[in-house]
């Protein structure tokens, strides 16, 4: 289980996030949710030591997260940021080798494992065949695939993912939801940032919302819903609708 | 399974390492004196080791060809390492005033220690250390802008020429020493001037390679890197330490050498690809071939009158670097 304690996050003397505590079940999908500028980038940097946390813990499975070596932390949780300002001119598979990167020695060779591992995380992104193409070749939604092909190369039981569905069109976005919906059946624990709250009511089963530096609330998204946190952070009306027997929301 | 792309590569440093032993023969053979290239292969393989060619070759040419060989790879390999730190295709040990602080430091060290072989290097590097560590820091201030980067650079370089230029205007036995190493010269190498920045260089580089894989994981952002356990800090710190040593030991023996450290990591990357695992072997390679290439074009094209190595260099260099900001605008480095 990984589990935040009061954490707080400073830059200088502002404050950045204030007295986060939160629990994420293992092998569940937790999506944040928030206005901009809420803090919810700033709460998964955290794990990967891009945002400092200057009061408060982070444990996961009972080990105290930020005091373990980085490359401890990267066989243990991997972490995909949301901003990549170019794709890289490396092919597929080599990107997706990056991913055994906290698994290699010295001389950073690959053996029989770390290749089966790269192998098996591109076939579960679907990329076998585009493997030896530079990744600067593919569409936006095969690319941000080939970013989780490393990740999931990374092989590590807890995945977070910042905004993972950004400049991605609507076909690619549905593509990458069955993926993320495909690991937690492979028993994995998913933490994402998802803007479009649909998305977030659908894919979650933990709902956490953000406002103002602040969680608001973490529930499942029926009940945020139901409580009514949704309509007052986001200033809008949720009607759920029954389409072919499975509960659809229209946010207004 | 090796992939076409992978054999491609393999065949490409092959060809290139035939290309420098090609290019060193001739460095040997021409000059201000044309020696015949079987001769030189004589006195290479020890047949001939008492003629005048075989004097000149082993005293004066050998030491420069190798001089041309270490500052080649060193300022290339620089500049990758400097390319990749800083997420900046703009950057390289001339641009961002590396060997600037370096010169200046030399400098520094002929005007208060004379011509003291083993200062020098000493002095290249902790100048070049001093100059990228003060670039990076305003890098770091910046948020890394790639275009703040190469401005402070120049910034850096300017100040650091002023330095440069007082110095000569001060100590007039400086400025007949100093002329020749602002241009990038390697004229008058010996082997007591060389062989400890050439040893320096070397480990350098090695090291540089062997550190490649943690260059590609920076290549792809600071977030990714650190997410893959990567000590990004460290790391970073490692690389411009290691890319201050090539330059400021290049720069102890061979001048300020410009544009190798740019135009060489660019022509490598559309050749083999941004894999710094293959790059930095081919940068290094090619940097040694351009040196020494330049360094005879110098010598050969108005013998027996000799053209500073940097003059070619930066005649060669300064068109393909415009070219460059009209073509990128200064992308970002990945790999």
């Amino acid at each position: 289980m990984l589990e935040f304690k009061n954490v707080n996050v400073s830059v200088g003397r502002t404050l950045i996030l204030e007295g986060i505590s939160l629990s994420v079940k293992t092998g569940s999908i937790t999506a944040v949710v928030g206005p901009n500028g809420c803090g919810k980038t700033t709460l998964l940097q955290t794990l990967n030591g891009t945002s400092k946390v200057t009061a408060g813990e982070i444990f996961l499975d009972g080990d105290d997260f930020l005091s373990l070596p980085v490359r401890e932390r990267a066989r243990r949780l991997s972490f995909l940021p949301q901003f990549r300002e170019t794709a890289p001119n490396i092919s597929v598979r080599g990107l997706a080798e990056h991913g055994r990167f906290p698994y290699l020695g010295f001389s950073r060779t690959m053996m029989e494992e770390d290749r089966k591992a790269v192998d098996s995380a591109i076939e579960f992104v679907s990329l076998k065949e585009q493997k030896r193409k530079l990744v600067s070749e593919l569409s936006g939604g095969q690319q941000q695939r080939a970013y989780m092909a490393m990740q999931l190369a990374q092989d590590c039981p807890v995945m977070v993912l910042d905004e993972p569905m950004n400049f991605l069109d609507f076909e690619s976005q549905r593509e990458m939801l069955a993926l993320v919906k495909k690991l937690k059946d492979g028993g994995k624990t998913v933490i994402l940032v998802l803007h479009d709250l649909n998305q977030a009511l659908t894919v979650a089963d933990e709902l956490v919302v953000m406002k103002d530096r602040k969680i608001e609330s973490v529930s499942t998204p029926e009940e945020a819903v139901k409580n009514g946190v949704i309509e007052r952070v986001f200033n809008c009306t949720v009607t759920p609708v029954d389409v072919s027997g499975m509960v659809q929301y229209l946010l207004t | 399974m090796k992939t076409k792309r992978e054999i491609n590569k393999g065949l490409i440093l092959a060809g290139l390492l035939c290309l420098l032993v090609l290019v060193s023969i001739l460095s040997l053979a021409f000059g201000s004196v044309n020696i015949p290239v079987g001769t030189v292969v004589q006195s290479l393989t020890g047949q001939d080791t008492s003629s005048r060619w075989a004097f000149i070759i082993k005293t004066i040419r050998m030491p420069r060809t190798i001089a041309g060989i270490a500052a080649g790879a060193a300022f290339a390999t620089a500049g990758v390492l400097l390319q990749g730190v800083m997420n900046n295709s703009l950057a390289s040990p001339n641009t961002i005033g590396v060997n600037s602080g370096a010169g200046f430091f030399v400098m520094l060290s002929m005007m208060c220690f004379s011509d003291n072989l083993f200062l020098k290097p000493v002095f290249a590097f902790a100048g070049a250390l001093v100059t990228s560590l003060v670039i990076l820091g305003l890098a770091f201030l910046a948020e890394k802008s790639r275009a703040t980067i190469v401005l402070a650079g120049i910034a850096v370089s300017s100040f650091l020429s002023a330095g440069m230029n007082m110095m000569k205007t001060l100590d007039s036995d400086l400025t007949i020493n100093a002329t020749q190493f602002l241009i990038g010269t390697l004229s008058g190498s010996t082997y007591k001037s060389i062989t400890v920045p050439v040893i320096g260089i070397f480990v350098a580089v090695i090291l540089s390679c062997l550190l490649s894989k943690a260059l590609n994981l920076l290549g792809l952002g600071d977030g990714v890197a650190r997410s893959l356990g990567l000590n990004v800090d460290l790391f970073r710190i490692i690389f411009v330490i290691l890319a201050s040593c090539l330059a400021g030991l290049a720069v102890s023996f061979g001048g300020l050498i410009g544009f190798v450290g740019l135009i060489v990591p660019h022509i490598c990357r559309s050749l083999i690809g941004h894999d710094a695992r293959v790059l930095l072997p081919a940068a290094g390679i090619s940097g040694a071939i351009f040196v020494v290439a330049a360094d005879l074009l110098g010598r050969v094209l108005f013998a027996p009158f000799e053209l500073p190595v940097g003059i070619i260099l930066s005649i060669c260099g300064a068109p393909f670097f415009i070219y460059l900001l009209l073509r990128k605008g200064g992308k970002r480095v990945n790999a």
